[in-house]
């Protein structure tokens, strides 16, 4: 009904690369993006601000993860600390009187070296060796931002960031923050769309599929990760940037911990490996369900004028996001975007196939 | 997308229906967001407790200026994200005095609440140098800082040695991030001023293995040893000095230890352990017997009576005296409704403020938001916290200039 899918598909090689090959997928991508650019003039500021901003952010920074997990194969239990290079090596770039720009690419590729450094000596170990390996990545960088003040600044170890400045003009409103979000994660998505139907993609999904096999029709297994770390940790590195300088405006080590990693880790997941839809899906789940579930058990329980104990008030949301969480991988283990996948093909040429059933 | 835009009808829907039953006086808000389900849950009960307590005890008596007063108290799990959330969705709300509890939301919460002009009150967490009010004026830190507390711990060992510290070792046992690291530089800076001999024993998160931060302890034989650490390790701590015989009396403990550490610790060996602290211990307090006749001998209390027999609780009573004090004096000033404005500005005229004996006296001017960093040591005696100084605040040049040399560095 919606998809209208019928004929002959996949005929040749250009309707077969297409990024996306249902007039349907298109469409709902094009309505999203137009959304997204009226989302200031739709959305309210607190909406805008405190939900969608972050959600782009993380967005981007869990695609980049999800490239070297999902693509690539390759466990990351250290992708915070690869985003705090790029945010710190950003804000002193900037401090140093580097524009926006260049620093943005600075923190980037500084994120980019550090992580394929790591993944240089991560990448000689396999499976749950390389978790455990850029485990200690995130503890060795935990360790040096809390032990110099030359990085993480002075009091509390908090660095104050630069007002953001792009092309010229200094960036202070909601919807300017907005836009600059925005903006990154439709070029990091686009980039993902796209990785698809390149030779790199091909040959990561080889990669991960079996190394040795991709090695025996002539993929270099080694190169192609170490390319992966670099360009995850590219994209995390800017994202961290873009995410102390629109939302937090000043880097702390916490923003960038273990439980962190373990955060993006769990977007990627519940997302689905390999899903981009995934990605905004599991993102949401994760960051932006705690908060609004309670939300919704406040005013619920202020409206129905129930007197329930603070910490109980506290305690019983987190209970229902995980029970969520649970439930979700139990009725589709491959995330949501495949949830999504699954509905998208059910309707795929609606109601016929359900008569030949 | 259609997830997202789903809950933001369901919420705005949500939120359109208070609004219908809201009524039509505008109280006094207070936005307290706190930590109620992570790292801060050692302390976050008690002391919103006390918060939500205290505001009922106002509306009893009629109120700020004839008008109820709230207390809207959110979890935010600790995560700056939702700190921001919390600061934001309340801000709208009218909301102008927020405290968080929690050092990470304080400090993303602070550019904000700098750039909007609201109060963010934030005792006993966050960026110490936030006492400053000359850089940080939207920013309330009354209560010591940390840097203020490690130097009254100082002149507290100083008493004990009459006044010449030329001999004596202090030991510095703390948690290996900057909550524990803040106050070496000061210990360091009054080591060489006074002469004592310091040594730094780092113990790393989550402070479960202390055993050889202890035994070297033991070899140094320091005379005292003052500890920044929280909950648990406290615990932890002193099973540790058990094992090697170093006495209970040598341990100077940060504020953050209460009754629950004590009870883990085993009232008997807590006897001699001490803390620094800003607020009266114990029970015997007025205004926490106030709120027994007043509220828990009617069955009005905000939470179980155990979590009042704390000195958290009596923290928490400290806090938001002083919030709801400086609201009194701005709806006496300038009438109602409060604005951010008056409400700094009545902050800014308490004087020796001390609750009726509930905590150290403050005095918060423009300059100093910190009200005055008093504090004092009190000891463990088996059943209540025995005071051991006065309420002091010494070596403030030497506190003040690493306060000056910090807060000079915000917004280059």
């Amino acid at each position: 009904m919606f998809f209208r899918l019928s004929g002959v598909h996949h005929a040749n090689y250009v309707s077969d690369s297409r990024v996306f090959k249902i007039p349907a997928d298109r469409n709902l991508a094009m309505f999203v993006f137009l959304f997204g650019l009226a989302a200031p003039f739709i959305v309210p500021s607190l909406y805008l601000n405190s939900y969608m901003l972050p959600w782009l952010i993380w967005t981007a920074a869990a695609l980049g993860l999800n490239l070297v997990t999902g693509w690539a194969g390759q466990l990351h239990l250290g992708y915070a600390a690869v985003m705090a290079v790029g945010a710190y090596s950003a804000i002193h770039a900037v401090r140093f009187g580097i524009p926006w720009e260049f620093a943005l690419i600075i923190g980037g590729l500084s994120s980019s070296v550090i992580g394929s450094l790591f993944a240089f000596a991560a990448l000689r170990v396999k499976g749950l060796y390389l978790a455990l390996t850029t485990l200690a990545m995130q503890f060795v960088m935990d360790w040096v931002l809390t032990h110099s003040p030359a990085i993480t600044g002075g009091s509390h170890a908090s660095l104050q960031s630069p007002t953001l400045a792009l092309l010229g003009q200094e960036i202070t409103s909601d919807a300017g923050y907005y836009y600059v979000a925005f903006g990154w994660c439709v070029l990091v998505t686009i980039f993902m769309l796209n990785l698809k139907r390149t030779g790199l993609g091909r040959a990561l999904v080889a990669v991960r599929e079996k190394d040795f096999a991709a090695a025996i029709l002539g993929v270099n297994s080694f190169y192609y990760k170490i390319l992966a770390f670099a360009t995850s940790s590219f994209i995390a590195g800017v994202s961290g940037a873009l995410l102390v300088a629109t939302f937090f405006f000043l880097a702390a080590p916490e923003q960038f911990s273990v439980t962190v990693s373990i955060q993006v880790l769990a977007m990627v997941i519940v997302g689905g490996l390999g899903s981009i839809i995934g990605s905004y899906f599991g993102v949401a789940l994760i960051l932006l369900v705690p908060g609004v579930v309670n939300g919704l058990f406040s005013t619920a329980s202020q409206s129905l004028g129930m007197q329930i104990n603070v910490e109980t008030l506290a305690h019983i949301p987190n209970a229902v996001y995980g029970a969520l969480i649970v439930v979700i991988l139990l009725i589709e283990p491959l995330g949501l975007g495949k949830l999504y996948g699954n509905i998208r093909d059910y309707l795929m040429v609606w109601p016929f196939d359900q008569l030949r059933k | 997308m259609r997830l997202l835009t789903r809950a933001l009808t369901v919420i705005s829907m949500l939120g359109g229906m208070t609004a219908g039953t809201q009524v039509l006086a505008e109280p006094f808000k207070v936005g307290v967001c706190y930590d109620l389900s992570k790292a801060y849950t050692f302390a976050t009960p008690q002391v919103s407790q006390a918060a939500l307590d205290l505001a009922k005890l106002i509306n009893k008596k009629g109120g700020i200026g004839g008008e109820p007063v709230e207390v809207i108290v959110r979890d935010h799990g600790n995560e700056p994200q939702r700190g921001i959330e919390c600061y934001s969705r309340l801000s709208r709300e009218g909301v102008f005095v927020f405290d968080t509890l929690s050092t990470p939301v304080s400090l993303a919460i602070l550019p904000r609440a700098m750039e909007d002009g609201r109060i963010l009150m934030q005792s006993l967490v966050g960026r110490g140098d936030a006492v400053d009010g000359t850089v940080f004026d939207w920013v309330y830190p009354i209560g010591p800082t940390y840097w203020g507390q490690a130097a009254n711990d100082v002149a507290y060992i100083k008493q004990l040695h009459d006044g010449d510290l030329s001999d004596v070792k202090v030991g510095f046992v703390y948690f290996d991030y900057p909550f524990g690291q803040e106050p070496i530089e000061i210990l360091q800076t009054l080591s060489e001023k006074e002469g004592f001999e310091l040594e730094l024993y780092p113990v790393p998160l989550p402070g479960s293995d202390q055993a050889g931060v202890w035994s070297k302890v033991r070899r140094d034989k320091p005379d005292h040893v003052i500890v920044w650490m929280l909950g648990g390790a406290h615990v932890v701590a002193s099973k540790e000095m058990q094992r090697n015989r170093i006495p209970m009396e040598k341990y100077i403990s940060v504020n953050w230890l209460n009754e629950v550490d004590i009870a883990n610790i085993g009232n008997e060996a807590a006897i001699g352990l001490k803390r620094g602290t800003n607020v009266v211990g114990g029970q015997d307090v007025a205004l926490r017997q106030e709120m027994i006749t007043e509220l828990y001998d009617k069955g009005e209390g905000s939470g179980p009576l155990e979590k009042t027999e704390d000195v958290f609780y009596n923290t928490g009573l400290a806090m938001y005296s002083i919030v709801f004090e400086a609201a009194r004096r701005a709806a006496e000033a300038e009438g109602l409704p409060i604005t951010a404005q008056s409400y700094k500005a009545a902050l800014e005229t308490l004087e020796d403020y001390d609750a009726n004996g509930l905590m150290a006296p403050i005095t918060v001017t423009a300059e100093d938001h910190g009200g005055g960093g008093k504090t004092r040591i009190e000891m463990w005696d088996g059943e209540t916290w025995v005071p051991q100084t006065d309420w002091i605040s010494e070596y403030s040049d030497v506190v003040w200039d690493v306060v000056k040399e910090s807060s000079s560095k915000y917004g280059e």
